[in-house]
């Protein structure tokens, strides 16, 4: 078996609001290995943002214990797990998160200046790099406004490898994208799964998570069923399949 | 170091975003360290043209002046110095300044009496000061001949009506007639021309010290206004260092001329140019202070407008601030985020503020004709202070900005 990513065991997390307790997980017991491919499904409310922002180290779990590539983290400060977001944990958001006012490799170089190590030389060709992994090269001093929402979505998921994480935690990559423009992104993280990068994707759409190999429900704050995809969706053979806009007006 | 750089990127980035808004509120800072500098500027000029004048005059001079009654509740007029000597009335003569003009600590006295009168020359009329003196005023004072000669010992002593000019005066009533020789009317007395002196520009208070006429002291006293008494006397001290000495050894003479018995108070004042330097310098200080204070309090309020806007600026890009913190920024690289963003604004506020109070500065030395002279004291204490403005205001917002969780952040709309 591969090495464990992450390990999770019996977490919870409980909110006041008031007085008022919202248990938003449960106890949730999970481990993702190097190189898999996974998606998180569950209606809303479900605690699936809760238990994605506690991987993601923005949120520290109530009880139990996360273990992120042998660190322990449910007990880091705030330093510390920034420093781990900014290291190990690669997000790619809805909604894009970039920075309007930056061009597309300030975006990119973002998390470089957060980590302080690399010449500027060193830099650049990293950034290039990136930009190569997901597609996107001559478009480096654009602004993100300046770009589709699908090629913003790449900027996005070349800023989460550009400190070459251990994992891509992808919250809804596609839900503000049309289906086309979503099967290229869905496209781009097979490419990089393929390559051996773990990838874990959070999402309401089973047609999304069919492309994943393993697939985990969650509902009221537990893990209600772990699912293996048999034949996960091909992105680069449906997005072939799919009418193409130039074809149509041929 | 390249973070440093990024920061100080993204803050004009901010700035230049919002540029009226930016400017609006450096404005303040803007005004404040212009004041600061401007009324820096025109203090030391003042001061400095001042201490020039006090200083061409002679600080080796000693002024003695009848005694004005110190001892009188209220009395006499406001203290020029207030640690002079308390004094009684008295009155100086002729006899006081050849009992001093031989004094060991002095190289020369001269006597003076000062009043204004009216000057006639061909049907023009005016009223002019006039300097009655003994002839070592002219060594004195540093005076230079133009043309013709000073008067000398004898015209002193036989009360001759004869006159050395000023230059406003020779303008005045001659034009480009010679004036030496000449004969002009002075209280209807007719005194004659014999010298014209070199200009001599403005003293320390301003006034023009070359529409003037200098006769002798006794002419002055016995001809014009009856008098047996002198304004005052000015003794030369023979080295600066013996000031103090000299001050004793005057005490003494005069004291003596003046039969004072030991025990009482003197009859006369001296007074020391150092002194009165002192006493304008302070003069000076204290307004420019002043000044500088109501400019403090501008600054202050600057300082609040930048609290102000950066607590907005805070609140709009609380979603920036999320999008950083997940991507691995810490809360001590946000905070100094927000803080390098003020002090951009503020040192550039500073900077606009340096700049215009040089251009006012200039304006004002230019056309205005009031003497200023920037140095660098200002503007650093200015540069500095500016910095420590958007420090200290700066320090709240970007401590606000510094706790964002970033997880609600990321979530504002």
């Amino acid at each position: 078996m591969d090495k464990k990513i992450i390990e999770v065991k019996d977490i919870t997390k409980i909110y006041k609001i008031g007085d008022v307790q919202v248990r938003a997980l449960r106890g949730i017991n999970l481990t993702i290995h190097q190189g898999e491919y996974i998606s998180i499904m569950g209606p809303s409310g479900s605690g699936k943002s809760t238990l994605m922002n506690i991987l993601g180290c923005l949120d520290t779990p109530t009880s139990g214990t996360y273990y992120l590539e042998e660190t322990n983290v449910e007990k880091l400060n705030d330093n510390k797990l920034a420093e781990i977001r900014n290291k190990k944990i690669g997000f790619v958001f809805q909604t894009f998160n970039l920075l309007s006012r930056s061009n597309i490799i300030n975006n990119v170089e973002l998390p470089l200046i957060y980590s302080s190590k690399n010449n500027t030389k060193d830099r650049r060709l990293r950034i290039m790099d990136s930009l190569r992994a997901v597609n996107l090269t001559g478009w480096e001093k654009h602004k993100p406004s300046e770009l589709s929402g699908g090629q913003r979505q790449r900027v996005a998921i070349a800023r989460a490898l550009i400190n070459d994480p251990a994992i891509i935690l992808a919250d809804e990559p596609t839900g503000n994208l049309d289906s086309v423009t979503g099967e290229e992104i869905m496209a781009i993280f097979q490419k990089l799964n393929q390559e051996g990068r773990t990838i874990l994707i959070v999402t309401h759409e089973l047609d999304i998570a069919m492309h994943t190999n393993k697939i985990i429900y969650v509902r009221d704050g537990l893990i209600f069923k772990e699912e293996k995809v048999e034949n996960p969706i091909d992105a680069f053979k449906k997005l072939a399949e799919m009418p193409r806009l130039e074809d149509r007006l041929n | 170091m390249k973070r440093s750089l990024e920061n100080i990127k993204v803050a004009f980035q901010a700035l230049f975003l919002n540029k009226l808004r930016s400017f609006l509120t450096m404005l303040g800072i803007i005004i404040g360290v212009g004041a600061v500098i401007i009324i820096m500027a025109i203090g030391s000029g003042a001061q400095s043209s001042i201490v020039s004048n006090i200083q061409s005059m002679g600080t080796n001079l000693l002024t003695i002046e009848p005694g004005r009654d110190t001892t009188r509740p209220g009395g006499g007029p406001v203290e020029f110095n207030r640690n002079s000597t308390p004094t009684v009335r008295g009155d100086l003569y002729l006899s006081d300044y050849k009992a001093l003009k031989n004094a060991s600590t002095l190289t020369g006295a001269a006597a003076i009496v000062q009043r204004s009168s009216t000057v006639t020359y061909m049907g023009v009329s005016e009223s002019v000061s006039i300097l009655g003196a003994t002839d070592d005023i002219f060594k004195i004072r540093n005076y230079k001949i133009s043309s013709g000669n000073f008067f000398n010992e004898s015209n002193v002593s036989n009360s001759s009506n004869v006159a050395v000019i000023g230059q406003q005066i020779i303008d005045d009533f001659f034009g480009r007639i010679d004036p030496i020789g000449e004969t002009i009317k002075i209280d209807k007395q007719n005194f004659t021309i014999v010298g014209t002196l070199q200009s001599l520009g403005s003293n320390a208070m301003g006034q023009n010290q070359d529409a003037i006429i200098i006769i002798p002291v006794t002419t002055a006293q016995n001809k014009l206004y009856g008098l047996s008494t002198v304004n005052n006397i000015i003794a030369q001290v023979k080295d600066e260092s013996l000031i103090d000495q000299a001050t004793s050894e005057i005490t003494s003479i005069l004291r003596q001329q003046h039969h004072i018995l030991s025990g009482k108070l003197n009859d006369f004042e001296i007074r020391n140019p150092s002194q009165m330097l002192e006493t304008m310098s302070s003069v000076t200080n204290t307004l420019a202070l002043m000044l500088a204070g109501i400019a403090a309090i501008s600054l202050l309020v600057g300082g609040i407008g930048i609290m102000n806007i950066m607590l907005v600026s805070v609140t709009e890009r609380t979603r920036e601030i999320g999008i950083r913190k997940a991507i691995g920024a810490k809360n001590k690289d946000i905070l100094t985020q927000f803080l390098t963003e003020s002090i951009v604004l503020s040192i550039t506020g500073g900077i606009l503020g340096i700049i215009f109070a040089v251009v006012i500065s200039f304006i004002l030395s230019k056309f205005a004709g009031i003497n200023t002279a920037i140095t660098a004291t200002p503007i650093i204490l200015a540069l500095s202070f500016s910095t420590l403005i958007g420090l200290i205001f700066g320090i709240v917002p970007a401590m606000r900005a510094a706790r964002l969780n970033p997880i609600e952040s990321l979530r504002y709309e």
